[in-house]
């Protein structure tokens, strides 16, 4: 009979063990935390205001027809006119975040390889495009839902419309300086009057003290035409603080 | 007789071993750790100046701790345990005998001269067989002998006498050392008996699980999740997100602070009631009435709401923060002031993550906005700020005096530029600067490197005209001229030139020599080979940033119609030619060469560029100039090429297809 050691055989055993043991566990925990981490990624974008408008417009009627008449007649039905001006609306931001998503994929995927930016930036951005996705298709199908054949081209006027927002904002940036601009035009418009005036009367002192002193026009010659070519803006200041 | 394999029993070779698997370790460590403790910034010529603000010291501490946080600990103590092994390694071999092997020496045993004669073996080996035969003696037991031991001797004394008489005895003892023919030789590994002997396996089972199953994961886990949490410009991975969430195609300087100030790196700095404490006094003080600006952080009011939206918390605080050192604001508190110097370093880091995100989208106005972030966190300016006041002593107020109410910002070149007595009637003054500070500013402003861009043309290495599709160089040709420089000399045209390298030097035209890389391209000049080291210029005068930085210039082409990046930038921080002459002061004027590559439009045309010419430590040192690139139809170069045969037939135009 082989007398076997049992104490010695359950040394590798037990090595194997762990070992298996080990990676098991790493692996779930790895995965089990990759899952998490990929459920809890902030969405790319902010809540859809004018989507909550919209859909909160549409559902007000059932509600209202659901449960009395009375109710009914205390909230009135939501014009058509209006919805379809909540649905233009929710178009118009949609607009604003498929450019905001066109412009970024070629960026944010070249970043990626590049190691500019991490993995989960780029998870997110994949599922706001498909969110988009989506959204642009149920607008579609609401539009039609509204009015035949509109679902087509709900996305061009809304598009007009944005662009014409955005412009419409840079307008009023540059509006919004004209105050301060004239403000600051008619104080420097003032102090280069004086300043001119005062020097149209020391000129007129110079000429009249030409007679009697030789020494100071030379001065005054002399200094002048090395100050003038160095630049228009910094000689008139100057002679602003004389 | 065959090969056994012994332990190192007496200790005496593994002592060898463990001295050369520490050297081959401890020596590139050590190479490291003195090539890591020798300053890089220690070796580079800095702007000479005298001028130190109240906050002066602060900023050495900061940059020092900066210096001291490279210096790994562990590192060092590494070297100095592998020295020491490696010490006391050497005293083991040098004092432990290593049990050599005698040399059977039949003579010897004999106790007789080697020059002994046969008579004289004969008699001295029957008078030592008379005393020595184990029948004739008995062991003495106070030498502790034995009846084999006297055997033994007697053997060895026959085999002595045989081996000087017997012939074939002779020949083994001549053949082999030995006069029994061949002797079995011994392998000692170089391992102590006690790691094999029993009852220290288990020991050393736990040694190796611990290397391969807890120290090898660890090491490979450490580096993988290092490289996972860092960006490729160094910011950690979730600031890099934050700040390409933050990216706007309109943004602008105030805008890409508000966007730094998102970075992880500000929660780990700011931890808890580190965040919010005193920040309202922080932002009182930055909201305060400023002199040059409306608020005396040097932010506009649209970034003041931006900051008064945030939630408080680590990004509030080092907005603030932020803004206060912009604005150069003094918070009256040690430590807020402290804070206040560490937080632009940070996001200095940062923003080079913003500079490559914003490459990315490929749009000039964010670039250019990253770019002056840079020179403004530097400087410490705060956006649309005057240049002035890069030089020492001057504060808004002699900006003011210098400026008037005029609302276009006086550079430091136009106020350098203006005759002496003109500045100094400007700026010396009661309440303004001392004769002796105002030097002090022109002497800082006379040393600033300032790229004065003479010519920038483009060109294709051995070609004479642009076709569609080539690899086309851009050369910018300008000298450092710093502002207020006097006795300026003429350029010399020759140095214009770009002279390609002659067709047999394929090292040059291949870029092979890495050595004269200037930036990202190659010198193709051959007669710069000669002086090919590099030369830096001197580190960047930032007295309130708290690290040191040595400029770098960027240059890239933008078209200006759609306001896109035509050409990304090329970035330079050495140069081919010197600065500044030993002395550290005296500009050389010399013309430096910047050159960049990239491929031309498939469609000939006229192409009109706008150049840009970005420094990163400065402000107002920037150039914008327009260049045209004329690409050609390929058929009108082979024109060309045709005309070169006929008039030089010496030189076919096949050699321009050279590799």
């Amino acid at each position: 009979m082989v007398d076997i050691d049992w104490w010695g055989l359950i040394v590798p055993f037990a090595y194997l063990v762990v070992l298996s043991g080990t990676f098991m566990t790493f692996s779930t925990i790895y995965r089990k935390r990759k899952a998490t981490q990929s459920a809890n990624l902030a969405p790319w974008f902010g809540p859809h205001l004018q989507r909550n408008i919209y859909l909160s417009l549409l559902h007000m009627e059932p509600e209202a027809n659901g449960s009395e008449k009375a109710a009914a007649a205390k909230t009135p039905k939501v014009p058509e006119s209006v919805i379809r001006a909540a649905l233009l609306r929710r178009a118009v931001e949609d607009i604003h975040r498929i450019i905001q998503i066109r412009t970024a994929k070629a960026a944010c995927s070249s970043l990626l390889q590049r190691g500019s930016v991490g993995d989960d930036l780029w998870q997110r951005f994949q599922r706001a495009e498909k969110e988009m996705e989506e959204e642009l298709r149920d607008v579609v199908m609401e539009a039609n839902a509204l009015a035949p054949n509109w679902g087509q081209i709900i996305f061009q006027s809304a598009n007009e419309i944005a662009a014409n927002t955005v412009l419409k904002q840079r307008l009023d940036e540059i509006q919004a300086q004209t105050e301060r601009e004239k403000e600051w035009w008619e104080k420097r418009r003032s102090t280069i009057k004086t300043e001119s005036l005062k020097k149209l009367e020391d000129e007129s002192e110079k000429t009249q003290g030409k007679v009697g002193s030789e020494d100071e026009p030379v001065l005054v010659d002399t200094n002048t035409p090395s100050a003038t070519p160095v630049s228009g803006g910094g000689s008139k200041k100057k002679k602003g603080r004389k | 007789m065959g090969a056994d394999y012994a332990y190192d029993e007496e200790g005496y070779l593994w002592p060898f071993f463990v001295f050369t698997l520490t050297f081959i370790v401890t020596l590139p460590l050590t190479y490291l750790l003195v090539s890591r403790s020798r300053d890089p910034a220690a070796a580079l010529k800095r702007v000479q100046s005298d001028y130190r603000h109240e906050h002066a010291d602060l900023v050495d501490t900061l940059r020092k701790q900066e210096k001291r946080k490279d210096r790994k600990l562990w590192l060092l103590a590494f070297v100095m345990a592998g020295w020491a092994v490696m010490g006391y390694m050497l005293y083991l071999i040098n004092t432990t005998e290593a049990p050599t092997q005698k040399i059977w020496n039949p003579y010897d045993i004999l106790s007789i001269p080697e020059s002994a004669s046969i008579k004289v073996i004969k008699s001295t080996y029957k008078k030592l067989s008379l005393r020595f035969h184990p029948d004739k003696i008995r062991p003495d037991a106070s030498r502790n002998e034995t009846l084999e031991d006297l055997n033994a001797r007697y053997v060895e004394i026959s085999k002595a006498y045989q081996a000087l008489t017997d012939e074939e005895v002779r020949n083994n003892y001549i053949q082999y050392g030995n006069p029994d023919g061949k002797q079995g030789y011994s392998i000692n590994i170089a391992l102590p008996k006690a790691m094999v002997s029993d009852g220290n396996g288990k020991y050393i089972v736990l040694i190796y699980s611990a290397l391969f199953g807890v120290l090898l994961p660890y090491l490979v886990g450490s580096w993988w999740y290092g490289t996972l949490r860092r960006s490729k410009e160094g910011s950690l991975m979730e600031s890099a997100n934050r700040l390409f969430r933050a990216y706007q195609d309109d943004i602008d300087e105030g805008g890409v602070i508000t966007a730094l100030s998102e970075g992880k790196e500000y929660e780990d700095l700011f931890k808890g009631n580190k965040a919010d404490s005193q920040l309202s006094r922080i932002e009182s003080k930055i909201l305060a009435e400023g002199e040059l600006s409306p608020f005396a952080g040097g932010l506009s009011v649209k970034h003041k709401e931006k900051l008064q939206n945030l939630e408080s918390g680590p990004q509030r605080k080092a907005l603030a923060l932020l803004w206060a050192y912009l604005g150069r604001v003094e918070l009256d508190d040690p430590a807020l002031n402290k804070a206040k110097l560490e937080v632009a370093p940070i996001s200095h880091a940062l923003n080079k993550s913003f500079t490559a995100i914003s490459l990315a989208y490929m749009n000039t106005a964010p670039l250019l906005a990253s770019y002056y972030t840079s020179q403004l966190l530097i400087q410490a300016l705060p956006p649309k700020s005057s240049p002035l006041l890069q030089l020492p002593y001057f504060t808004p107020k002699i900006v003011k005096a210098v400026e008037g109410d005029s609302r276009i910002r006086t550079s430091v070149q136009s106020f350098m530029d203006r005759p002496d007595s003109k500045r100094r009637s400007l700026v010396v003054g009661k309440n303004l600067l001392t004769e002796q500070q105002y030097k002090e500013a022109v002497k800082v402003a006379k040393q600033l490197p300032y790229l004065r861009v003479a010519k920038a043309y483009f060109k294709v290495t051995g070609e004479r005209c642009i076709i569609p599709s080539s690899l086309v160089t851009l050369v910018v040709k300008g000298r450092f001229v710093p502002p207020g420089s006097e006795k300026l000399p003429e350029v010399n045209e020759p140095d214009l030139e770009d002279i390609d390298p002659a067709e047999d030097d394929l090292d040059a035209i291949l870029g092979r020599k890495t050595k004269k890389q200037i930036g990202k391209d190659e010198n193709g000049k051959p007669i710069m080979s000669a002086d090919s080291e590099p030369i830096l210029p001197p580190l960047a005068s930032a007295p309130y940033f708290a690290r040191d930085h040595s400029p770098r210039w960027h240059v890239f082409l933008t078209d200006s119609k759609q306001g896109r990046v035509a050409v990304p930038p090329f970035t330079f921080a050495q140069f081919d030619r010197p600065v500044f002459q030993e002395d550290g002061r005296t500009p050389t004027f010399a013309m430096q060469t910047l050159k960049a590559q990239f491929q031309a439009p498939p469609q000939a045309g006229h192409y009109t560029f706008v150049m840009h010419v970005v420094c990163d430590s400065y402000v107002g040192f920037d150039t914008k100039m327009e260049v045209t690139l004329i690409v050609d139809e390929a058929s009108k170069a082979a024109e060309m090429a045709d005309d070169d045969q006929i008039s030089e037939p010496d030189e076919g135009w096949s050699t321009t297809f050279l590799p």
